[in-house]
């Protein structure tokens, strides 16, 4: 190869090269070394690369299309311009693989002794090659466009001039100050520590109606320790807080110390187009019909969040919200009919609503659990509750579960002592339908009702499940049962067969066993948190993974979510019906290259599994 | 080689002193027979100051070789030439402006090197007849004998083509981005010398390609 750099007059060769994958990794010298040894060739339609082909080396589309094909002639991959394939490399195992160019194509080749050169010579063009592609697709997932202003921080919206009295005021001298002031809350402080706070309808109900005296010291009526956000979270995360628990006043915090607050009225200017208001709508229904027409501004809306660059982890939190919404108020309004629960109890959601990851379409995945204190003959009333739920969630676009994983059937409908005792069966005893139902079952949230009554049942499952090596294993199988399409080298492959002929599966080939592994090891290690990123964070916190894999793993997940809503979207916008079957083809190359490491990142951590879990099982 | 080119030879033959032009004189030719892949090519652009080599100047001169069907960069060089006047009317074609040249070199230092990687190789233009005129007074002006190597001229083997299949061409079919198009190459933005060999290298190749297996070099001539 020549030492000397190629003459500048290739910068239009050069500049095409930088921008194909991975030589935007290359240095500018290393630039000058891989375009100095360019060779620059014209391929008519039907001309085959084989294993042999010479010379060897990397080949770069120019223009043009090549088809990779195995050797039982099943479509690997179709490379267009800027993409590139190593022919030689490509046929290192035992499978054979032939590309043909299906379009005329001016290839470039690096040929081989470069190649390897420069792979030995820079580490991060080397890892594109090898297995290693997180860096790439981590800087894709933290790549946020900053459109929606839902996405500012609150320490650009907050008010910090507040009110801040001391605890010992009397309410008269609190009402005072706060009408001087014209606010309608005070802050109670001692110095900069936060104790409570209260409002105009605390000194209203709590202290008029309840006959106090004008002289009661304002700690006896303010609500002590409130919940607070941290000043870099979003408006976003404010006004989802604030909403789903009535708040109107929402203190916000530096740990203890308090910065500001942030008002419904401060959220006003954000509320144009505002999603979030949405889930307070819901709540004020008094019919299934009322419910049903609000929720079918939803798609619409979801499509403007999308394109105002939301992101996907926010985007399925947020109709998780809506959906724990559409729930709650389904439960209240059957309450209104029923009259009051004989007992605690509580609704438990599964799945991707306890996840908080539902996208648009999702199936319901419920139960009940009711306290053990609750007499049999009672129990009627938590089934009704159940009918008018299900029957209402299914009326709104939720559609029944299809392996009837619902509050309407005995089996998901138990008492707390009946669950218990159903947990240590499953784990004892792992068949396939219980490592089934276990999969749904262990990401289980309580949307309404007793927290406590969901609590105690995690804390059996999580000590059944941890200590049961069996039981891990036969998790671990399931987790590995769908491998990533990534074929004999981590290429898409196309499904051949069922309906979607041409396309993926982005849920089952991917969300799937992301939070199968996940909560496989969230489960072995008695993590609590149910939200896949929490679990990622809690796993790495506690040394059980690397930084690296929990960070690979999230991204991993947030670039197939991302990609769904997208083509989900896509669907919306046609007037299709939603589905998660998607063409890679018809992705353009920085998705497709994305995905491809997003499965080889689960390609890797199911690797692991097989490693820690299924040791010397085969 | 046909017994054109050899005749010429003859010609100068007595006149051609010792050096650059007599060395690769002295190449064997390829034989017109040889299948075109075996055959080893040097591409070349030139651009000038005038579309008359009368009174025009050869500016600057892009060459690189196609060997075994495959262009191969790292044989790829741009050379300026030092002009004896100013650039000209040129400057507006080809953004060249006398600054740009000031740092040329003398034209028979280029020629030298042009013609050390032209030996045993046949050179291919687009459009040779402008070219070959600059070169030509060039050479003359060096040695005082014409170039005289074998010349491959992808605008004619297009006209040629374009005739085969009873089209008339029409205005900018046989410009070098009008071929291109053809085979569906990609458009270049860059218009320099060599950009353009490398621009003509490609269309050589895909010229080549369209006619099909067992092409020889004959064919191209």
């Amino acid at each position: 190869m020549t030492p000397l750099a190629p003459p500048v007059e290739l910068a239009s060769v050069a500049a095409f090269v930088a921008q194909s994958l991975p030589f935007d990794l290359l240095s500018a010298q290393e630039m000058d070394v891989a375009v100095g040894a360019l060779r620059v060739s014209y391929h008519p339609q039907g001309e085959r690369f084989e294993a042999a082909c010479e010379p060897p080396g990397l080949r770069i589309v120019r223009s043009g299309a090549v088809d990779l094909r195995a050797s039982d002639n099943k479509l690997l991959d179709r490379l267009g311009e800027g993409e590139s394939f190593h022919i030689g490399n490509l046929n290192a195992g035992e499978d054979s693989v032939v590309a043909t160019v299906i379009e005329d194509a001016l290839l470039y080749l690096l040929p081989d002794a470069t190649y390897r050169e420069l792979r030995a010579g820079n580490r991060d063009f080397d890892r594109y090659f090898s297995r290693q592609r997180s860096r790439r697709l981590r800087r894709a997932a933290r790549y946020m466009p900053d459109a929606n202003p839902l996405l500012a921080p609150l320490r650009d919206s907050m008010s910090t001039d507040l009110l801040c009295l001391p605890p010992h005021t009397p309410v008269q001298g609190v009402a005072i100050a706060m009408a001087k002031r014209r606010v309608s809350s005070a802050f109670i402080t001692e110095g900069e520590r936060l104790l409570g706070i209260v409002t105009d309808r605390d000194l209203r109900t709590r202290c008029l109606a309840a006959g106090l005296p004008a002289s009661t010291a304002v700690r006896e009526i303010m609500t002590p320790k409130p919940e607070g956000i941290a000043a870099d979270d979003t408006l976003f995360s404010a006004t989802l807080l604030m909403t789903q628990r009535g708040y109107h006043h929402l203190p916000i915090l530096d740990g203890e110390r308090l910065v500001g607050v942030i008002t419904t009225s401060d959220l006003i200017l954000a509320r144009r187009n505002d999603p979030v208001y949405l889930v307070q709508h819901l709540s004020r229904q008094e019919s299934v019909e009322g419910m049903v027409e609000l929720l079918a501004g939803l798609p619409d809306q979801l499509q403007q969040w999308v394109q105002a660059g939301m992101r996907a982890e926010q985007v399925s939190r947020l109709l998780t919200a809506v959906s724990d919404a559409v729930t709650i108020r389904l439960i209240q309004l059957a309450e209104q009919e029923l009259g009051p629960a004989p007992g605690a109890w509580a609704w438990l959601g599964f799945g991707s609503q306890a996840r908080g990851e539902q996208l648009l379409g999702a199936d319901q995945d419920n139960g009940i659990v009711i306290d053990d204190d609750v007499p049999a003959a009672e129990r009627g009333w938590y089934e009704a509750v159940a009918r008018r739920v299900c029957d209402g969630l299914a009326a709104c676009g939720y559609k029944y579960c299809p392996g009837g994983i619902m509050a309407t059937t005995e089996e998901w409908r138990q008492p707390l002592a009946r669950w218990q005792d159903t947990v240590a069966r499953w784990t004892r005893t792992p068949t396939p339908a219980a490592v089934m139902r276990v999969s749904i079952f262990f990401d289980l949230r309580a949307v309404y009702g007793d927290d406590s009554l969901c609590a105690r049942l995690q804390q059996v499952m999580l000590e059944r499940a941890s200590s049961n090596t069996i039981f891990l294993a036969a998790l671990a199988a399931n987790a590995l049962a769908s491998s990533p399409p990534l074929g004999i080298f981590r290429r898409f492959v196309v499904d051949r067969d069922g309906e979607h002929r041409d396309s993926l599966d982005l849920k089952k080939r991917g969300v799937l066993p992301i939070t199968e592994i996940v909560r496989l090891h969230a489960l072995a290690h008695r993590v609590p948190a149910v939200n896949t990123s929490e679990r990622l964070e809690a796993l790495a916190a506690q040394r059980h993974l690397t930084i690296g894999d929990s960070r690979n793993l999230a991204d991993a997940l947030h670039c197939i979510q991302q990609q769904r809503i997208s083509h989900q979207c896509g669907e919306m916008a046609a007037g299709e019906p939603v589905d998660n079957f998607l063409n890679p083809r018809r992705l353009p190359r920085l998705a497709r290259e994305q995905l491809r490491d997003a499965f080889t990142i689960i390609d890797e951590a199911q690797t692991a599994v097989r490693q820690t879990y299924r040791a010397g099982m085969g | 080689m046909g017994p054109g080119l050899r005749l010429k030879r003859l010609r100068y033959r007595g006149q051609l002193p010792h050096g650059p032009l007599a060395d690769c004189w002295a190449a064997a030719l390829p034989r017109p027979g040889t299948d075109w892949r075996a055959v080893e090519f040097l591409v070349c652009d030139g651009e000038m100051s005038s579309l008359e080599a009368a009174d025009g100047e050869l500016l600057s001169l892009g060459w690189l070789p196609v060997r075994k069907g495959a262009a191969v960069l790292d044989g790829a060089e741009h050379r300026v030439l030092r002009p004896s006047g100013g650039v000209g009317q040129s400057a507006v074609v080809h953004q060249l402006r006398d600054v740009d040249l000031v740092g040329g070199e003398a034209p028979a230092t280029v020629l030298e090197a042009f013609l050390a990687a032209a030996r045993g190789r046949v050179l291919v233009f687009h459009n040779a007849r402008l070219d070959l005129a600059y070169l030509d007074r060039l050479c003359q002006g060096c040695f005082g004998v014409p170039l005289l190597l074998p010349v491959v001229d992808t605008l004619r083997l297009e006209q040629r083509l374009l005739a085969r299949r009873d089209r008339a061409p029409k205005a900018g079919d046989l410009t070098l981005g009008g071929c291109r198009a053809r085979y569906g190459l990609p458009a270049y933005a860059a218009h320099n010398a060599l950009a353009d060999a490398l621009a003509t290298a490609e269309l050589l190749l895909a010229h080549a390609a369209s006619r099909g297996a067992g092409l020889k070099l004959k064919d191209l001539l």
